[in-house]
């Protein structure tokens, strides 16, 4: 039987562990302003007319939003590189030691990583609704409750990796690909209208797509979307599904015996 | 009563290496085990197959009624443990370790700010609780990490060398909250490499050397069962014949004899304090006088080179 109450104590664990990067915090906010006030503004100049109306009329709002959904990934993913830190200082141990089952453990620890994602990107997000202008709150309320489950999904995603690699080189490497793989082979950035078809196949089955399809959406944004929101929405619940489950799984049975390097 | 730990034939294999090698021990509830033995006698191994940390490769234990292997979660939920390297990350504040570790054991909010507070001042750390322990010593580490089980105050509480690093007056603080925490209802397992420690704190002490457990039993019958343990120094007024001497051998756990000198004899015995009237009557007797009498016991170290023919100290070597 799952207890709430522990699942929540470990999720609020990871969230106020996050909070004390300062440094961390403060330089990924730098570069969330500058993608924006930066690469964003002077990109969308070198667009002419047609790739504006290809992603709703501008290009910086569909950039914006995609930068959104990159931010919550890449904090999300942080989770994975905590746990390093704990098998490096035996924080790992104890966790198992207190009376929290596996099941509670990972899941507290997707939440809390998704969670402090949201908290943090919160006020960038925010401000990127305001620059945008929201249409509809339904929408919007469905595309943020789909986020929360998308950050969730991720932080298990990067779990999952973690305890199995057991190694922080490979596990930092592998990040760093993954993170050039999945945010470009995704439509965060890139408008689906020009798109070659095998890179359309990929992107369509990229949590990050259905996050970014999800997120303009619900943002009003008139963008061409890869997935309809109900197909993303369901998208982003196997994702994380999948990802609990499997960081549940290979929690049980990889985090035994350390061999952390 | 049934003991409130169970431990049966447990063995851990890291590859090719045995830590733990079919362990059998029984722990009374309400008492303090000591678990001595060198480094790298499967002390820390065994505790974390108990706190579910690790899983056994053959055999298991009972903690209460639920078997580590089949119902960890709800064995963990009667056990806290110290453990010997402090587990925390160079951002952790006292304060936050403890508040979150009182409330992942299901304290009360009020009940946690009463005991973190009271367990932060008796190891003096109230002034520090806020800080990052990226600056503490090793000795302020190892506070903040039995400052965990004193706050939880569980039904079993494992604590693996819990003075180690940490000066003489704060071990003997550490020992008496671990005596109050005994009173208070919790079983202690104590792992140990320090003799003295493991001596004045246990009520039993169980020796394991290379994954296996050589002996348990009370410190004093522990000592006892090293034939002529003892010694009695006794430095007489006068010579005496050889004659008492080999009488003196006949006196029962009298092991054996040496004339130092004609009027100092060495007496190698088992149970002093009984045998002590009877060699002092057997002088009153013969009309010597006693000048002088010394008695030693033997130490845990030499219960534990009784079973090895190691000290721990060469056996930590080895």
């Amino acid at each position: 039987m799952i207890s709430l109450r522990r699942v929540w104590t470990v999720a609020e664990r990871d969230i106020k562990m996050f909070m004390r990067y300062k440094f961390l915090l403060i330089m990924r906010t730098i570069w969330f302003v500058a993608q924006i006030a930066l690469f964003g503004l002077i990109v969308n100049r070198m667009f002419d007319p047609s790739v504006q109306s290809a992603v709703g009329g501008s290009y910086f709002n569909y950039y914006a939003a995609g930068i959104i959904i990159t931010m919550l990934y890449s904090t999300a993913v942080f989770i994975g590189y905590d746990i390093y830190e704990e098998a490096d200082h035996g924080v790992i141990e104890y966790l198992l030691s207190v009376p929290v089952s596996r099941k509670e453990l990972v899941l507290g620890r997707s939440i809390g990583g998704g969670l402090r994602s949201f908290i943090y990107v919160g006020p960038m997000m925010l401000f990127i609704l305001y620059v945008i202008g929201v249409t509809s709150v339904f929408q919007l309320l469905t595309a943020l409750l789909s986020l929360f489950l998308f950050t969730f999904g991720v932080a298990g995603f990067s779990i999952t990796l973690a305890v199995t690699i057991k190694s922080s080189d490979r596990f930092d490497i592998l990040m760093g690909v993954t993170d050039a793989l999945i945010v470009r082979l995704s439509t965060t950035l890139y408008p689906v209208a020009y798109m070659p078809q095998y890179y359309r196949g990929l992107a369509s089955i990229n949590p990050l797509s259905f996050a970014a399809d999800l997120f303009r959406w619900g943002a009003g944004l008139e963008a061409e979307a890869l997935t309809p929101p109900l197909i993303a929405t369901f998208g982003i619940a196997a994702f994380f599904s999948t990802f609990t489950f499997l960081g549940i799984f290979l929690h049980e049975r990889r985090l035994e015996g350390g061999g952390w390097q | 009563m049934a003991p409130i730990i169970r431990i049966v034939n447990l063995t851990k294999k890291f590859g090719n290496f045995t830590a733990v090698d079919h362990l059998n021990l029984e722990v009374e509830e309400g008492e303090i085990l000591g678990i001595l033995g060198p480094n790298g006698a499967g002390k820390t191994t065994t505790l974390l197959m108990l706190t579910t940390v690790i899983k056994p490769t053959e055999g298991t234990a009972f903690v209460g009624p639920y078997d580590v292997t089949r119902e960890p979660d709800k064995a963990r939920t009667l056990i806290g443990m110290a453990f010997q390297e402090p587990k925390l990350l160079w951002v952790d504040a006292p304060w936050d370790i403890l508040n979150w570790h009182a409330k992942v054991c299901g304290l009360s909010a009020e009940e946690r700010k009463k005991r973190v507070r009271w367990a932060l001042e008796e190891l003096q750390l109230w002034n520090e609780r806020f800080k990052s322990v990226h600056a503490f010593s090793g000795g302020m580490r190892k506070r903040v990490e039995i400052a965990k089980i004193l706050i939880q105050r569980p039904k079993i509480a494992i604590v693996d060398e819990p003075t180690a690093q940490i000066d003489i007056v704060g071990k003997h603080r550490i020992w008496n909250m671990l005596r109050e925490l005994r009173d208070e209802g919790s079983t202690i397992l104590l792992a140990t490499n320090e003799l003295y420690e493991a001596d004045v704190l246990s009520d039993r002490v169980a020796i394991m050397h290379r994954g296996k457990l050589l002996v348990c039993d009370e410190p004093k019958k522990l000592k006892d069962s090293i034939p002529g343990g003892d010694v009695v120094e006794i430095a007489l007024e006068k010579a005496v014949p050889s004659e008492a001497v080999e009488k003196l051998k006949g006196i029962q756990r009298v092991v054996n004899v040496l004339a130092i000198k004609e009027d100092y004899l060495k007496i190698y015995l088992n149970n002093a304090e009984e045998v002590l009237p009877k060699i002092m009557e057997f002088f009153m007797k013969m009309h010597v006088q006693v000048k002088s009498i010394r008695v030693s016991e033997p130490s845990l170290d030499d219960v534990f080179a009784h079973y090895t023919g190691l000290t721990i100290e060469e056996a930590q070597r080895k």
